[in-house]
C-alpha cells in the first residue's frame, strides 16, 4: 500500500463525545492563532452526533464558560440552570428532603446547568463545523455513522484504527500522527491493556435514565435520592432533575459491584418510579425515551499510570475522570479536552508525537481540578466498600424511619444499635469522603468479583398504589430507546459457548438466571433451552451499548464492541 | 471475466416519505419545503451498479434528473463509490411526465455514453410508475431487462434474474442493455470512509467538485425544449383524491406498551370477528 492511498490525518478522534468535542473546539482555536496546518477526523459510532450519548446532567458551567464565554447567548442547548436542590432519603412510601444544613456539599447544585448532553454533543459539533469553515489551514471530516473496531498499531506506536471490514483494506483503516479515545472505553481499553497501563481495576456503574413529559412546570429543580429502591447493598442513587418545556429526567445510578447478581437496572427504574412522589410527578404524564449509559467510578486509583502512549492520548470516562462523590462527568471530560488541545498544538508544532511528548498532557491535567477533585475523592468508594453496614444497614434503617416519619430518629436508631460502631463508621467515613485521613492506595476488585451467586436480596416493599400505565417492561422499554440494527449486526461477542453453559447451571442451581440476563438494560440476554441444555442466546436488535453485560459477565466471556453503520439506538433528546 | 465496464446509474431525489414536512393540508406535496432524500428503490439499482463496477473494476456514473438541490443525492452517490455524477437541471423540466423524462435522460445518455449497462431503479416513491427506465431503453435501443432482482456478468454477457408473475426468469444479454433493479436485489451497502471523506472535501472545494459533479442543461445535451416539461408531456392528472376522504373505518391503536395495546384492542374489537373458528 503505497502512503498516498493511506486515508490519514494528522489528529483522529475516536467519539464524537464530550471531551473530543472539547478538544477539537480548543485545538482549532489554537491553530487559527498559530497558522498550523491541521486536519482533523472525527469518528462518531452513532448515526449522528448525540444519538449514542446517554448523561443526566448536571454540570458546574465553568468549563462550558472557558470554551465558549457566550454560551448564555450563542444557542448553546441548556434546559435551565439549577434553582433549587435536594438531597433526599427514600423510604419505600415517603420521601424526606434532608435540610440544608445537613446535605452533603457535592448535592448542592444551585447555579450549575441542566443539559441534555445528546443535544450538547449535536450542538457542539454543528458548531465546529462552522467554526472550522473560517480557519483555512484546519480541516475537520466528521464521519458520524463510523465506529472505530480495531487498534493499529506498529511496534509500540499507535498508528490509527481500522473502522471497517470491506474487501478493498485500504478503504478500512484511518492513520493519524495522533489518535485521541474519548470513547468511554469501548475501544481504549485495548490500549489501557496493550500498555498494562491500568494496574487497579476500574469500577463501573451503570445510569438508566428516562425522559417524560409532565403536566406541570419543575424547571430548574433537581433532586439527587438515596434508599428506596437502592436498599440491597448495591451503591446507587436516583436523579430528577426538572427541565423546560415541562419535561422531566428521572434516573437511577447503579453500581456493578454489587453482590447481587440481579440488579435489574431498567426494572429497578419502574421501582423507582413507583415511589408515591414520582407517582405525582409522572401519573398524567408520557415517556418519551428510555437509555443507558456507564459511569466509571474507581476515581484517583482507578486512573492508568500514564495518560497517553506514543501515538494516543485518552480522555475523559475512557480515562476515568467523572467524579462519583459530585456526580461530575461533563466538566472532567471537557477540562481532559481543553487541556490535550494544548498539548497537541505543542506536538504538532514540533512533530513529535511520543509518549514523552504526548504525556504533558498527564502533567497538565495533574494541575487542574480534575486530578485534584479526583484526589480528594479517592477514598469515596472504599469508605462504602470497606464497610457494608453503611448501604445494607444503616441505609435501610434511615429509610425506614422516613417512612415512619421521623428520619431523625433513624439516625438516632442506627448510633443506638450499635453504640461504638456507628460513630466510629460516621467519623471514619466523613473524613474518607473528604479526603483527609490517609489510608494509603486502595486496590479494587473487578465488578463481577463482587457478584455472590447465592446473594439473598432483601424483600423490596413493593405495596405502593401506582398507575400500571406509568411502569413499563424491559421489552416495552427498548422501543422507546429507538434502535435500529442494520442486516447482519454481530456486535457483541460470546467468547465461549461452554462457559456460559457452566454459568448457567451455576445460576439455576440457585434457581436464578445469569448475571448478563438480569442486568441487562434492554433485554438482550436470554437463556434458550435447545434439546434440553440450557444455553446463552441474544437478541443483538434490542441492545442499547450500554456494555452492562461485559462488566457483569462473571466469566468475562462478553465483549460489547462498537456497532457498524451508524446501528444502535438514538438517544437523540435524552 | 469481462473487461472494465463503463457503467450508468440512475438515480431521483423524492420528497422524504417518513417526514411530515412540505405535506399541504390537501394532501399534495410543497416540494420546497419537503423533506428529500434518495428515491428508495433507486438504492438497489446504485448496489446493482457499484457491485457491477467491483466485479469488472469499472467506473460507475450516476445521473439524475431535478432541480439543483438533487447535487444532494449525487454527493450520496459518491459516498457510497459512484465515481462522478451528472445533475440535469433546467427549469424548462418542470411538470414533465415519464415521456419527456424519458425523452431528456436519453439524450444526456447521449452525449454522455456510451455506456455497457444502465442501471434504473424500479420505479420512483413519487410516480410509481415504472415506465422512465423502459422508455429509455427503448430510445436508445438497448435491450432492457425489467424487474432484475439478481445478475451476474460473465463471459462479456449478463446473466439475469427476473421476477416474473408466478416465478423467476433468467435471461442473458450482451452489452449494452438496460437493467431496472427490482427491490428484491441486493441493499445498498453502507457508505465507504473513503467516499465519505472525498465528499467532505468536494464541500470544502468547489474546484474539486465541479470534477465530480457537472450540472447540465438541455441545450448542454442537445434536447429540443418543445418535448420536455409541461410541453412535451401529455399526461393530463385530471383529478386527485386524497385517500383519507373517502372513508372507510379505522381505528389506530397506540398504545403505550404491549400490554396495553392488547387491552386496548380487545376492548375495542369484537376480536372474535377475526378469529376463525
Ligand atoms: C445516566 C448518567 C447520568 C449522568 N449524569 C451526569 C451529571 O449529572 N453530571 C455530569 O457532569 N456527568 C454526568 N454523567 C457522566 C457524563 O455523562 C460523562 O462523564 C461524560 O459524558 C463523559 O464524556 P466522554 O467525553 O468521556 O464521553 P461521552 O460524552 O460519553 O462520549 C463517548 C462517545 O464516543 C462514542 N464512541 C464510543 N466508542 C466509539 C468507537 N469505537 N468509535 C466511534 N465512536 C465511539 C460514543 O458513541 C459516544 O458518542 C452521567 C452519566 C450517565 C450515564
Ligand atoms: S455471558 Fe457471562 S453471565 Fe451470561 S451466561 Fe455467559 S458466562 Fe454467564
Ligand atoms: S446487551 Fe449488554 S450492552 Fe446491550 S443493552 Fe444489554 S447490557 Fe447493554
Amino acid at each position: 500500500m503505497s502512503d498516498m492511498d493511506k486515508i490519514k490525518y494528522n489528529l483522529l478522534l475516536v467519539g464524537g463525545s464530550s471531551s473530543n468535542l472539547a478538544l477539537a473546539h480548543r485545538l482549532i482555536a489554537l491553530a487559527k492563532a498559530s497558522g498550523q496546518q491541521l486536519s482533523i477526523a472525527i469518528l462518531e459510532k452513532g448515526r449522528e452526533f448525540g444519538s449514542h450519548i446517554v448523561s443526566g446532567a448536571v454540570s458546574n458551567p465553568h468549563v462550558i464558560k472557558k470554551l465558549f464565554p457566550d454560551y448564555m447567548e450563542n444557542g448553546f442547548p441548556i434546559e435551565g440552570v439549577c434553582t433549587e436542590s435536594f438531597f433526599s432519603v427514600m423510604g419505600a412510601y415517603k420521601k424526606w428532603d434532608a435540610p440544608r444544613n445537613l446535605m452533603p456539599a457535592e448535592f448542592k447544585k444551585e447555579g450549575y446547568l441542566i443539559l441534555t448532553l445528546s443535544n450538547v454533543i449535536g450542538w457542539m459539533a454543528n458548531r465546529l463545523k462552522e467554526e472550522v469553515k473560517d480557519i483555512p489551514n484546519v480541516t475537520i471530516d466528521f464521519f458520524p455513522g463510523f465506529s472505530a473496531h480495531e487498534v493499529i498499531y506498529d511496534g509500540s506506536r499507535v498508528m490509527g484504527v481500522r473502522v471497517s471490514h470491506t474487501e478493498n483494506p485500504m478503504d478500512d483503516y484511518i492513520y493519524a500522527d495522533v489518535t485521541v479515545f474519548g470513547d468511554k472505553g469501548f475501544l481504549s481499553q485495548d490500549v489501557l491493556k496493550n500498555f498494562d497501563l491500568r494496574k487497579n481495576a476500574q469500577l463501573w456503574s451503570v445510569g438508566v435514565k428516562e425522559l417524560w413529559e409532565i403536566p406541570q412546570d419543575l424547571s430548574n429543580k433537581v433532586w439527587h435520592t438515596m434508599g428506596y429502591p437502592v436498599l440491597d447493598g448495591t451503591f446507587g442513587g436516583g436523579f430528577v432533575y426538572g427541565m423546560k418545556n415541562n419535561r422531566l429526567t428521572i434516573g437511577l445510578i447503579l453500581s456493578l459491584d454489587s453482590p447481587n447478581p440481579d440488579i435489574n437496572p431498567q426494572q429497578r427504574l419502574q421501582d423507582f418510579k413507583k415511589h408515591p412522589w414520582i407517582q405525582s410527578l409522572i401519573q398524567e404524564g408520557r415517556l418519551i425515551k428510555y437509555g443507558a449509559a456507564l459511569l466509571p467510578e474507581g476515581g484517583y486509583y482507578s486512573l492508568p499510570e500514564k495518560f497517553a502512549v506514543d501515538g494516543a492520548i485518552i480522555v475523559g470516562d475512557a480515562l476515568g475522570t467523572l467524579n462519583q462523590r459530585t456526580l461530575s462527568g461533563v466538566d472532567m471530560a471537557m477540562e481532559c479536552g481543553y487541556q490535550a488541545a494544548e498539548v497537541l498544538i505543542e506536538a504538532f508544532r514540533d512533530g513529535d508525537y511520543s509518549q514523552a511528548k504526548l504525556n504533558q498532557f498527564q502533567k497538565r491535567l495533574n494541575n487542574t481540578f480534575v486530578i485534584k477533585d479526583l484526589y480528594e475523592s479517592r477514598y469515596f468508594r472504599q469508605a462504602f466498600n470497606e464497610n457494608p453496614r453503611l448501604l445494607n444497614s444503616y441505609l435501610p434503617t434511615v429509610a425506614k424511619a422516613v417512612d415512619d416519619g421521623n428520619p431523625m430518629v433513624g439516625m438516632l436508631k442506627v448510633g443506638l444499635s450499635n453504640p461504638f460502631r456507628a460513630p466510629f463508621d460516621g467519623l471514619r467515613v466523613l473524613s474518607l469522603f473528604s479526603g483527609t485521613k490517609d489510608i494509603g492506595p486502595v486496590r479494587y476488585k473487578k465488578c463481577h468479583e463482587h457478584i455472590q451467586p447465592d446473594f439473598q436480596a432483601p424483600a423490596m416493599q413493593n405495596g405502593q398504589p401506582f398507575n400500571k400505565d406509568t411502569i413499563y417492561s424491559r421489552e416495552d422499554a427498548v422501543f422507546y430507546a429507538n434502535t435500529r440494527y442494520h442486516e447482519g449486526n454481530m456486535h457483541i461477542d460470546e467468547f465461549e459457548a461452554t462457559t456460559c453453559m457452566r454459568c448457567i447451571s451455576r445460576y439455576s442451581d440457585q434457581g436464578k438466571l445469569p448475571p448478563c440476563v438480569n442486568d441487562c438494560t434492554a433485554e438482550v440476554h436470554r437463556v434458550d433451552e435447545i434439546d434440553n441444555v440450557r444455553k446463552h442466546g441474544m437478541s443483538l436488535e434490542n441492545c442499547i451499548q450500554c456494555r452492562t453485560c461485559e462488566i457483569v459477565c462473571p466469566e468475562e466471556n462478553l465483549r460489547v464492541n462498537p456497532t457498524a453503520q451508524g446501528s444502535g439506538p438514538d438517544f437523540a433528546g435524552l | 471475466m469481462s473487461g472494465s465496464l463503463n457503467i450508468l446509474v440512475l438515480i431521483k431525489q423524492v420528497p422524504d416519505t417518513s417526514s411530515k414536512a412540505g405535506l399541504n393540508p390537501d394532501g399534495t406535496i410543497d416540494r420546497a419545503k419537503a423533506k428529500r432524500m434518495l428515491n428508495p428503490f433507486d438504492r438497489f439499482a446504485l448496489q446493482a451498479a457499484l457491485h457491477s463496477k467491483k466485479v469488472t473494476n469499472g467506473k460507475v456514473t450516476a445521473l439524475s434528473m431535478g432541480p439543483p438541490p438533487a447535487v444532494e443525492i449525487l454527493l450520496e452517490a459518491i459516498e457510497h463509490g459512484v465515481d462522478k455524477g451528472f445533475l440535469l437541471s433546467d427549469r424548462r423540466l418542470a411538470a414533465s411526465d415519464t415521456l419527456a423524462t424519458a425523452y431528456a435522460l436519453h439524450k444526456v445518455i447521449q452525449h454522455l455514453g456510451p455506456f455497457d449497462l444502465i442501471f434504473t431503479g424500479l420505479q420512483t416513491t413519487d410516480g410509481d410508475t415504472a415506465q422512465v427506465g423502459p422508455q429509455i431503453a427503448e430510445r436508445l435501443n438497448l435491450p432492457q431487462v425489467t424487474y432484475c432482482e439478481d445478475f451476474s456478468i460473465e463471459g462479456g454477457k449478463l446473466h439475469a434474474r427476473r421476477i416474473v408473475e408466478g416465478g423467476h426468469q433468467t435471461v442473458v444479454s450482451e452489452f449494452p442493455a438496460l437493467v431496472t433493479v427490482a427491490n428484491a436485489y441486493h441493499h445498498l451497502e453502507y457508505k465507504t470512509i473513503r467516499g465519505a471523506r472525498l465528499v467532505q472535501e468536494l464541500q470544502r472545494n468547489e474546484e474539486l467538485k465541479a470534477q465530480y459533479i457537472q450540472t447540465i442543461t438541455l441545450d448542454d445535451v442537445g434536447a429540443d425544449p418543445e418535448l420536455c416539461g409541461l410541453k412535451g408531456s401529455p399526461t393530463i392528472v385530471a383529478h386527485t383524491d386524497k385517500v383519507g376522504q373517502i372513508g372507510g373505518r379505522c381505528v389506530m391503536h397506540q398504545g403505550k406498551s404491549i400490554e396495553m395495546l392488547v387491552n386496548e384492542i380487545a376492548a375495542g374489537t369484537n376480536i372474535k370477528e377475526f378469529v376463525r373458528q
